[in-house]
């Protein structure tokens, strides 16, 4: 009890530490889409017949036609009600549209992760097991491919074959067939929602649509998981208390898993809770070329519109997932490693 | 290895034709009542005319409102039909009078006509719109403007189901502005519980809901990713009073062009109109699916010259740059000339009032550098060619024929890509000195165009040109109902616009809509959306 309260405390300690940071990221945001060239206004008048008026009506719909700093006090007085402000792109709130897309993006995410992390570590612990191997080179071989192939070509490619060729894959446009009933809208991962009605032909139909995005962004992040957990595995296998592990005849298995592995996970957690972030903000092109209706999709056609709210409140969520996931990795530290303390 | 994912696609559809569609083929009837359009935009507001508004916006207007009237279709010798401007017909009204003098349009009502909740349509809820479509803050008024509609006090009820119209002037575009999506007729009722003192026109509540009474229903709608619409069985509206034949329409937002080409190969799709310029021919060869080109005579490519900065503002240096152009060899480049010519004529003063038509501009070196000489730059002289990011996939290999062209009169082309937003702003700020941009017109008689792109201070007057006498007989023309005076002042617009050559027409490229071979009935509209009310399956 006393135990839990503590990290309680640490980690309400460690989130208004961060807070700082969070305003400089919003000020940041702020005045950089507003330097960037681009105006808003024209680019949204765009009927066939808008002129000046219309464009100064959208101006003043979206508040550009007040000072600068009176725009960013305005933006922080919304931030405090709990809104984003108003997409042009869609016509939403910029807090719906986040809440609709987020749980797609995250649900994508962590599939991948999982995915990537399920082929990443054994691959990572034999390529180590034999290293200079014809298995090592394999891997290795398996790593820079899915490395130096941009996801959309892996993606395309995805598509050709299982959809195209082998008619197996559903067609690559979002997260259920579109001829489906709606999904139950219960947490928005629509695995979870499918399993907790216990629908599990929905259950299959989403797992369907999610496997080829998710394997093409799996094949991404694969290297930089293997790659860490083979090094780290390997500086630990060829360190002291493994030889008296293997010399007072413990199993190989205890050895390498128990022994080996633990103490090697802590580096291989750390770039997983670097790539987790990464792949949230970076799988843009997944979304796009599978129909995905994910926040990396959403805010590049904010970007490219100059629309300012999307983008800010974009940036803003993924400081805020930066926040969490960092924190969430100290405390698996700790967990793996207990001489490591969430401080 | 270079992976190119169009020789993929075409490597996919040659292995395709083995490989089985038939799962999906074998859905329930109620699949081929629906018809799954893919898109790469997406719809951000149900009401068309909100500020901000997109395209996609116009196809769904169309066909979840009526208006009083409507514009006819033609058949085209290519294949689908063309919108007829000259053939209006009525829509919510059954019956339209113009008086004498052609300034006053009477609308009488179909007795019939109920709105999606099943009340009637009354003269009270036409009036309200028409009010509406001139004084909220939105895209119609505007547009509205364009044929003389600029006051509710212009509207009058004058019964139960008959609503008069007056105009200032005798106007040629009258009826046919009352035919686009910005002329959508509202359930007034239904509308004002929802306005507030704030918003009088309810341009809120009609954002995210409807008070229509047209041929289709919103089902549901997610915002950039899907909308699904459903047949209102009551709908009397339509020619000869025929119900469309797709039960459900399913619109869906697809970012990546080559996904959309593959899901119409396949058949999971049946209609995409907006495909990569350069993939229609693989499609068109593999014949998996069916192309219906269209010519879209209302719209145009230019080259714009920024009239008011040297060295454009010198009506020579912008001749000698339309003279220096390889027309033929950017066609094909840019479109593989899949479209219309707007140069090549070999006349130097317009044969008749038609535009846009094949102009009298092509190629002549000598010439172009005689008049750059003439213009006091014998030694060419440096500029810069902008175009928006968008625009690429066909701009850049015109824009590298370009370059060398002029390269070849001694002028030094820079090359410049911006971003949409970014091109966007410069225009309006008259920044840009040399540069491309598309244009059209809903409402294509040559004197909406000569108004729009040649004169005034918008936007849309590219170059930013102003030629009193163009402007004045832009003006007269939309009034002149005498149809050879209106030709006289439309040739001489179109000389005088050759001569001064503001902005160099190029072509316009053809509307290509790629569809299941067993749909029917395709339309190129004004407004170049789809209207889901002309398809059927065969």
């Amino acid at each position: 009890m006393r135990a839990l309260k503590s990290v309680g405390v640490r980690v309400g300690r460690r989130l208004v530490a961060s807070v700082p940071a969070l305003l400089g990221v919003v000020v940041f945001t702020f005045v950089l889409m507003r330097v960037l060239p681009g105006d808003p206004a024209v680019f949204f008048a765009s009927g066939p017949n808008a002129g000046q008026a219309e464009i100064q009506m959208i101006r003043e719909q979206m508040g550009l036609d007040r000072p600068v700093h009176e725009q960013l006090i305005r933006y922080f007085s919304e931030i405090g009600r709990g809104q984003l402000g108003r997409s042009m792109t869609t016509g939403q709130a910029v807090v719906a549209d986040l809440r609709e897309r987020l749980p797609a993006s995250l649900e994508l995410t962590l599939v991948a992760l999982i995915l990537a992390l399920g082929a990443a570590i054994p691959l990572g612990i034999l390529a180590a097991l034999r290293p200079n191997s014809p298995l090592d080179h394999v891997v290795r071989f398996v790593c820079s491919m899915g490395v130096c192939v941009p996801t959309f070509v892996s993606g395309l490619l995805l598509i050709y074959v299982f959809y195209v060729v082998l008619g197996i894959a559903p067609d690559p446009t979002g997260r259920i067939d579109i001829f489906a009933a709606s999904p139950p809208d219960i947490t928005g991962f629509l695995l979870l929602d499918f399993a907790i009605t216990g629908d599990w032909e929905g259950w299959r139909a989403a797992a369907g649509q999610i496997i080829l995005p998710a394997c093409t962004m799996a094949l991404f992040v694969l290297a930089p998981l293997a790659r860490m957990t083979r090094a780290s595995m390997l500086a630990v296998l060829g360190s002291d208390f493994i030889r008296t592990a293997r010399s007072i005849g413990l199993s190989r298995w205890k050895v390498i898993v128990v022994h080996g592995l633990r103490n090697a996970l802590l580096p291989v957690i750390t770039i997983t809770g670097i790539v987790f972030s990464t792949m949230l903000g970076a799988n843009v092109l997944v979304e796009k070329v599978f129909s995905w209706p994910g926040v990396g999709s959403y805010a590049l056609d904010a970007l490219l519109g100059s629309d300012y709210a999307p983008v800010q409140g974009f940036v803003l969520m993924m400081a805020l997932a930066f926040v969490v996931v960092n924190l969430l990795i100290d405390v698996l530290y700790g967990i793996a490693d207990p001489r490591v303390n969430v401080e | 290895m270079k992976f190119n994912r169009r020789q993929g696609f075409q490597a996919a559809a040659a292995a395709g034709v083995a490989a089985t569609a038939a799962p999906r083929e074998a859905m329930s009837q109620t699949r081929a009542e629906t018809l799954r359009q893919v898109m790469g935009g997406v719809i951000n507001s149900l009401d068309a005319t909100m500020l901000g508004g997109t395209r996609e916006g116009f196809g769904l207007v169309m066909n979840t409102y009526d208006r009083l009237c409507s514009m006819g279709r033609k058949p085209v010798s290519t294949g689908g039909f063309t919108f007829d401007l000259d053939n209006i017909r009525g829509e919510l009204a059954e019956r339209i009078d113009r008086s004498a003098d052609g300034l006053t349009y009477t609308f009488h009502i179909r007795q019939n006509a109920t709105w999606h909740d099943g009340t009637p349509v009354t003269a009270e809820d036409v009036k309200w719109s028409l009010d509406r479509s001139v004084s909220a803050r939105s895209l119609a008024p505007p547009q509205m403007s364009m044929s003389s509609y600029t006051s509710p006090d212009q509207y009058k009820i004058v019964g139960e189901k008959t609503v008069e119209v007056k105009l200032p002037r005798s106007d040629r575009l009258a009826l046919g502005n009352l035919s686009t999506p910005y002329a959508m007729m509202i359930n007034s009722k239904l509308a004002k519980q929802h306005a507030t003192s704030d918003d009088p026109w309810a341009i809120n509540y009609l954002k995210e809901n409807q008070a229509g009474g047209g041929a289709y229903i919103v089902e549901s709608h997610r915002p950039g990713q899907q909308l699904q619409l459903r047949r209102n069985d009551n709908w009397k509206n339509g020619l000869n009073g025929e119900l469309p034949y797709f039960r459900r329409i399913i619109m869906q937002t697809v970012p990546e062009a080559a996904t959309r080409a593959s899901l119409v190969e396949r058949g999971d799709a049946d209609l995409c109109i907006d495909l990569a310029a350069s993939d229609v021919p693989a499609i068109e060869q593999r014949n998996r699916a069916k192309v219906v080109a269209i010519p879209q005579g209302n719209t145009f490519q230019c080259i714009v010259f920024n009239t008011r900065v040297a060295p454009f503002d010198n009506p020579k240096v912008r001749r000698a740059f339309a003279l220096a152009l390889p027309y033929d060899a950017m066609f094909q480049a840019a479109l593989f000339s899949r479209g219309s010519k707007y140069y090549g004529a070999s006349w130097t003063q317009a044969p008749n009032g038609l535009f846009p038509q094949p102009l009298g501009v092509n190629q002549d070196l000598d010439r172009a550098k005689a008049l750059l000489a003439e213009a006091g730059f014998p030694n060419g002289l440096e500029t810069t060619f902008t175009y928006a990011v968008s625009m690429s996939a066909f701009v850049d290999p015109m824009a590298a024929l370009l370059q060398e062209a002029l390269g070849r009169i001694g002028v030094r082309v820079a090359i410049q890509k911006l971003p949409d937003a970014q091109i966007g702003t410069l225009i309006v700020e008259r920044r840009l000195p040399f540069f491309t941009d598309l244009g059209s017109a809903w409402l294509p008689s040559p004197d909406y165009f000569f108004r729009l792109y040649y004169s005034g201070e918008t936007r849309w007057n590219y170059s930013g040109w102003q030629n009193a006498e163009v402007t004045a007989m832009a003006q007269e023309a939309r009034f002149t109902i005498d149809q050879a005076r209106y030709d006289d002042i439309c040739r001489r617009m179109i000389d005088i616009s050759l001569e001064q050559m503001p902005h160099v027409m190029l072509w316009s490229g053809n509307h290509e809509a790629v569809m299941a071979k067993n749909i029917e009935g395709y339309t190129y509209w004004f407004h170049r959306m789809v209207d889901w009310r002309d398809l059927k399956r065969s």
